[in-house]
């Protein structure tokens, strides 16, 4: 389908959506405390707007602090990683027996540990988001075929040259899509270390206004975020078909 | 024979696997004399790529040596040329950039080479090219390039594992005329793996045909005809007497 047909289509497809969300909640007199309308929502999103803005920079600020340390930290670790076998296979059952534990679980510890400030957020946005960056990046680095490592090695290569060379520019389109994974791991990471151990953010925004029954607030919550991740999604998308234009020479 | 650029004595690789040990070659004798053009045939799996791997020195021999001359000596081994059935292009380069990774790999300055690839690239049809990316060019194109990568830095040995393997006929025979003329243009000492026979006896100076389980060789026979060759000799009665005899010492 063309472009504008698409996206033609999708916003006919919302309409739709909301129109019968918005008759379904009139015409069934369902409570807002239980499902606002859209259009609740929308009025409680312009009348508290410098709040919810407020609070939406703070999970937006902690969580791509928290998903650029992940992708820092990811690509270095990877290559390391790549680069000797034997450390690979030391480290990578630790890492993965780590990815095991549910990151939620360690906000209460990290509050412990680093007060109620920005930084057990970020830690949580980086700690969930780490993992889902690394896979791909490292099995990109560490598959590259045979015949290849092997002309590389007849025509004089070094380790550290197919590294930099061969290994890290194929893993590019790998690590860069990987983003997008990591972008909603940080948010989710964000907002539940909100919930648990911070009085700002969006996450402290829905806790607190479920707890006082104001559902079109938390609705409202849910819709930015989505927006704004949606958005920051694309734009990492736009950044991606232009530095790794040539992984998507199939065109697809 | 005191003048030979590289000589195997009685080399055996063993590989072991799951199931123990298999000797892939066995009891191999070779000279390959500075400027000559060898030729192996077998059938699949009787160790072609395997002797070729030891020769490239990426497979260590379980037994016996392979010798360089002009490596110990200091007497220049400008290192191996590699070309195999896939040309194994690194899609985010563009073709100048591809043809000029050995030297990359090597340390040299790239800009006194710049010259040489494109001379190398207008001799094989591949003018004005140079900014392409491999995947924006045919099969036959994207192996050509492959060729001048594995020309690029004058090696002392350029080493072909059925490099044509995978193109229509007539688009192989515009490549045996593109080698032949590359290889006698600079006289490169060349040992070429194919499944053609017809190949195999119109490029070389000397046709090893090797047999399998473990693989071992069973012939050498020199080809007298003066290089360059035209491709009409396929047509002589002589060059198929050669084919005649090398496909029944490959048996049925
Ligand atoms: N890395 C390896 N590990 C174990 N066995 C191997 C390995 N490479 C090759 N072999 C075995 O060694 C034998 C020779 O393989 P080789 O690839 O040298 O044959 P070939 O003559 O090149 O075959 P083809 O014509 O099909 O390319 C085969 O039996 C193969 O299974
Ligand atoms: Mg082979």
């Amino acid at each position: 389908m063309p472009y504008r047909v698409r996206s033609a289509s999708s916003v006919l497809a919302l309409l739709v959506v909301c129109t019968v969300w918005e008759l379904a909640v009139r015409l069934l007199n369902v409570p807002r405390y239980i499902l606002p309308a859209p259009s609740a929502i929308a009025l409680t999103i312009v009348k508290y707007r410098d709040h919810l803005l407020l609070n939406l920079f703070d999970t937006l600020l902690t969580s791509t602090l928290g998903l650029a340390l992940a992708a820092v930290f990811s690509l270095a670790l990877s290559t390391v990683l790549a680069y000797s076998s034997s450390i690979r296979e030391a480290i990578y059952p630790l890492l993965s027996g780590f990815n095991a534990i549910p990151r939620a679980a360690l906000v209460p510890l990290l509050a412990l540990w680093f007060g109620l400030g920005m930084v057990p957020r970020v830690l949580t946005a980086f700690l969930i988001a780490f993992f889902p960056i690394l896979v791909p990046t490292l099995t990109a680095m560490v598959t590259i075929e045979k015949e290849l490592w092997e002309m590389l090695v007849a025509f004089g290569a070094t380790k550290a040259q197919i590294l930099t060379k061969v290994a890290i520019p194929r893993a590019t389109p790998y690590f860069l899509s990987s983003l997008h994974m990591g972008l909603t791991s940080a948010i989710v990471g964000s907002v539940i270390a909100e919930m648990v151990a911070s009085d700002r953010g969006i996450g402290y925004v829905i806790l607190s206004s479920t707890s006082r029954l104001d559902t079109p607030l938390a609705f409202s919550c849910l819709l930015l975020l989505a927006l704004t991740t949606f958005a920051i999604s694309k734009t990492l998308g736009l950044i991606e078909r232009r530095v790794v234009r040539w992984a998507y020479r199939a065109g697809l | 024979m005191g003048n030979y650029l590289i000589k195997l004595r009685d080399v055996e690789v063993r590989y072991n696997n799951r199931n123990g040990g298999l000797v892939a070659i066995t009891g191999i004798n070779l000279t390959v004399s500075p400027g000559e053009v060898v030729g192996i045939v077998g059938r699949s799996g009787c160790g072609k790529t395997t002797l070729l791997k030891v020769i490239a020195g990426l497979v260590k021999p379980t037994r016996g040596e392979v010798i360089y001359n002009g490596s110990q000596d200091g007497g220049g081994f400008r290192g191996i040329g590699m070309l195999f059935q896939s040309p194994l292009l690194l899609p985010w380069r563009t073709v100048l950039r591809n043809i000029l990774l050995p030297i990359e790999l090597r340390g040299e300055d790239l800009d006194k080479y710049v010259g040489r690839a494109l001379e190398l690239m207008e001799r094989m049809g591949l003018k004005g090219f140079e900014d392409s990316y491999p995947w924006e060019l045919s099969g036959g194109m994207q192996q050509r390039v492959a060729l001048c990568r594995a020309l690029i830095h004058r090696p002392s040995l350029l080493l072909l594992d059925e490099p044509f393997g995978s193109l229509d006929a007539i688009t192989r025979e515009e490549m045996w005329v593109l080698l032949q003329g590359a290889i006698s243009y600079e006289n490169y000492t060349t040992i070429l793996v194919t499944h053609d026979i017809r190949e195999a006896v119109l490029l070389s100076d000397r046709v090893i045909v090797m047999g399998g389980r473990p693989g071992r060789i069973k012939a050498e026979i020199p080809i007298p005809f003066r290089r360059p060759r035209s491709l009409e000799l396929q047509y002589s009665r002589e060059f198929n007497d050669y084919i005649a005899e090398i496909r029944g010492l490959l048996g049925d």
